[in-house]
């Protein structure tokens, strides 16, 4: 991944230096292992903090909400996808950004990992498509493919869509995979079964929001759980104001959800908040052939009429 | 103190023996990781979890409590009288806190337990319960209790310290709580005195194994206002998310928010726990928030912990350096280089030395 | 919408749409009272989707 690193320090240099943008907004080696952090570079010489690896997860167009002036970020696949819905919805200029590019072989599940050893981790190499895990007395060297988060190993859309310059090669994208095994299980399931799968996902839940703030989509300025005038929704664990808050934000994110794993990635408790979101991509896709952020010339599905959409759920 | 052996057969036993006369709590493996729970009958702490992935503050002040029930019945004499609920609690035990945990009790304590107020819901929870330690024998990269007030063996907060050596535990009550309790449990042994040096050694062995440490000598001599002000704080929040995980599991983190909530005539008042991280948390009625941009949530938190706490009680930060904000951060915001920044923090020349590596 | 909820456990059948204008009085009678018929069908005990007061410690 050092090419890559290599190649994103010399285009942010240049574009800095050049006066194209004001920051160039990337990821930074974090204190523990398998947790980078987003950053940003303003001059050629804060650019050498940024870096590429299996660790940048999080979505960095969350970063570029509403912000002013030109702005250069690096972009995997999702990213991208979460870069042309923000355009789409007015929440920044196409112009504003220069989008440095990046074809993406997934990044890591540093909560599966972490789960696996029972000692803690100390170090976590990438080396082509080997991972070494290392901790006090143990190392353990396992195929990336494996050690995916569950949204890289079944994306379609590892390259950018919409970039100004590529940091690597094009990837191959991935064929035969099913993003919707887990949702098609549930579906088999009885409505009992079902409300009670979704009771055991959430009982975790802590309410700390990170799913909502980690999320490039959630950028409401008061979200309903924070409406107190009415207020729409309890504040405490009862079960059905958890419920309520999941829902809804899932609901919130249909047709735009670009299955980043942001929302995963960031929860505390583990929870498979993907399951909620899924639902919505895969009837998006069914109904209506969408998937988000693919185009900046589209209107998404839902803020459009077209006389053929399916209504046989009205009677 | 005397020191008290448990084998491993006297160890279930005396668990089992103590349930009867206490609700005990301790931590256990739940899908990927440990919580403290309510232990079941014949369900036994495990004693080999490194440390919770929550805290057990909310053993002792849960995150949604109800504290008053009203009726708005206008027929009834006591429409829209808030009445306390039901607060007796029985005895419980939390078995298996480490120490860095421990020390957060007194910590919060000195919110809930003051001269000025006394939480009533906080301080019954608080008196009812016995707190059984576990000495930690290694710590993780991210630990740095023997900077933050305590260490791997450190017993305040504790009413009893248990060690644990190969299969063996040995227990040492504190205070007379404790030695009520290793009474309950029916422990008697005494360890053999030889047993006093093996402890020092893995005490000492285990301090050597924490290699991350905090420095805020410089912190308290600093103004407010020079750290207020320091240039730092947009860039470190750069990556911020503004969620509530960094002071939910903190062990000290001890703000709440009041909410009623009506159903039909009668309806109830409860606390649930809140977070400065929240833009919701200093949202004045008026519509103002003094807190409105992320960074100020963020230097809030940290500025509460190393200094505003410090200077308020003169008694260290209001951290234990468990590491859990560092290991669960969602974006990898450490208090350890935040701390780093603001010990070292030289307004005049106006820059913080480059972080240590 | 409808397939989300009843993804997540909600029995098909609560949620209903029509389109009915002002003119169509029969048709808004024979569609209320179908959903109403169809809704008390389904278990009339099954409250866990009413909260009232709220479940917490």
């Amino acid at each position: 991944m050092t090419e890559y690193t290599d190649k994103i320090k010399e285009i942010a240099k240049r574009v800095l230096t050049e006066g194209k943008v004001e920051m160039v907004i990337g990821f930074r080696e974090g204190s523990v292992p398998m947790m980078n952090q987003p950053h940003y570079a303003t001059s050629a010489e804060s650019v050498d903090e940024l870096v590429w690896d299996c660790n940048c997860g999080l979505n960095l167009a969350n970063y570029i909400t509403d912000k002013k002036g030109n702005i250069g970020i690096i972009a995997k696949g999702c990213d991208s996808r979460n870069i042309v819905t923000h355009v789409i919805e007015n929440k920044i200029k196409r112009d504003q950004l220069y989008i440095i590019g990046v074809p993406c072989t997934g990044m890591i599940d540093h909560q599966k990992i972490n789960a696996m050893f029972d000692q803690e981790i100390l170090t976590v190499e990438e080396s082509g498509d080997k991972i070494t895990i290392t901790g006090n007395g143990f190392s353990k060297t396992m195929s990336k493919q494996e050690l995916l988060t569950e949204n890289c190993a079944v994306c379609t859309h590892r390259n950018p869509i919409e970039y100004d310059e590529l940091a690597g090669d094009l990837v191959e994208e991935q064929k035969d995979v099913d993003p919707y095994a887990s949702v098609t299980k549930v579906e088999s399931m009885s409505a009992d079964e079902k409300w009670n799968y979704f009771e055991d996902l959430l009982s975790p839940c802590i309410r700390c929001y990170a799913c909502r703030n980690a999320c490039p989509l959630c950028y409401c300025p008061t979200c309903f759980v924070d409406e107190s005038r009415p207020q729409w929704v309890g504040k405490s664990q009862d079960p059905t104001d958890v419920r309520t808050f999941h829902l809804l934000r899932a609901y919130h994110c249909a047709g735009r959800c670009t299955d980043c794993g942001a929302c995963e990635r960031v929860c505390p408790m583990g929870i498979k908040i993907r399951e909620f979101t899924k639902k919505l991509n895969k009837d998006c896709l069914e109904l209506y052939g969408w998937e988000a952020g693919l185009s900046l010339d589209e209107r998404p599905p839902l803020d459009t009429f077209k006389t053929d959409d399916p209504d046989e759920f009205i009677k | 103190m005397k020191l008290i052996k448990i084998d491993q057969q006297s160890w279930a036993a005396g668990i089992e023996k103590v349930k009867s006369d206490y609700r005990v709590f301790g931590p256990v493996k739940e899908k990927n990781d440990h919580e403290f729970k309510l232990l079941e009958q014949n369900e036994m702490p495990d004693v080999n979890c490194q440390n919770t992935r929550l805290s057990p503050k909310s053993i002792i002040y849960p995150q949604s409590q109800v504290m008053f029930t009203y009726s708005l019945d206008e027929s009834k004499d006591d429409c829209r009288i808030m009445k306390e609920v039901e607060n007796v609690k029985s005895p419980m035990a939390i078995i298996g806190v480490r120490p860095c945990d421990a020390l957060a009790f007194p910590i919060v304590r000195r919110n809930f337990d003051s001269p000025e107020y006394q939480d009533t819901y906080w301080i019954k929870a608080y008196e009812a319960t016995t707190f059984v330690g576990l000495a930690c024998n290694s710590a993780c990269g991210t630990c740095f209790c023997t900077s933050a007030g305590t260490g791997p063996f450190g017993e305040e907060g504790l009413d009893v310290l248990m060690i644990a050596d190969g299969d063996d535990l040995y227990a040492k009550s504190i205070t007379a709580k404790g030695e009520s309790f290793i009474q309950a449990a029916g422990w008697t042994t005494e360890a053999e005195s030889a047993v006093d040096s093996k402890i020092d050694e893995l005490k000492t062995a285990a301090e050597s194994s924490i290699n991350s440490s905090v420095a805020t000598d410089k912190i308290k001599n600093k103004t407010i206002l020079e750290l207020y002000d320091a240039p730092f704080w947009e860039e470190e929040a750069f990556a911020c998310i503004n969620c509530g995980t960094c002071t939910y599991v903190c062990p000290t983190c001890w703000c709440f928010d009041v909410q009623d909530e009506t159903h039909g005539k009668s309806g109830i008042r409860m606390r649930n726990w809140d977070s400065c991280m929240f833009p919701l948390f200093t949202h004045h009625a008026s519509g103002h928030n003094p807190r409105n941009v992320k960074y100020e949530r963020l230097r809030q938190r940290f500025m509460h912990k190393l200094k505003y706490y410090v200077d308020k009680y003169d008694n260290g930060i209001q951290c234990v350096g468990c590491g859990r904000c560092i290991r669960l951060c969602p974006v990898n915001i450490d208090i350890r280089k935040i701390c780093y920044k603001m010990n070292s923090f030289d307004a005049e020349s106006c820059v913080c030395e480059a972080t240590s590596s | 919408m409808k397939n989300m909820l009843e993804h997540t456990g909600i029995e098909p059948g609560r949620l209903h749409f029509s389109w009915i204008s002002s003119a169509e009085s029969t048709k808004f009678v024979d569609v209320v009272t179908k959903i109403t018929d169809e809704v008390k069908a389904l278990d009339p005990a099954n409250k866990k989707y009413v909260k009232t007061e709220p479940k917490v410690d």
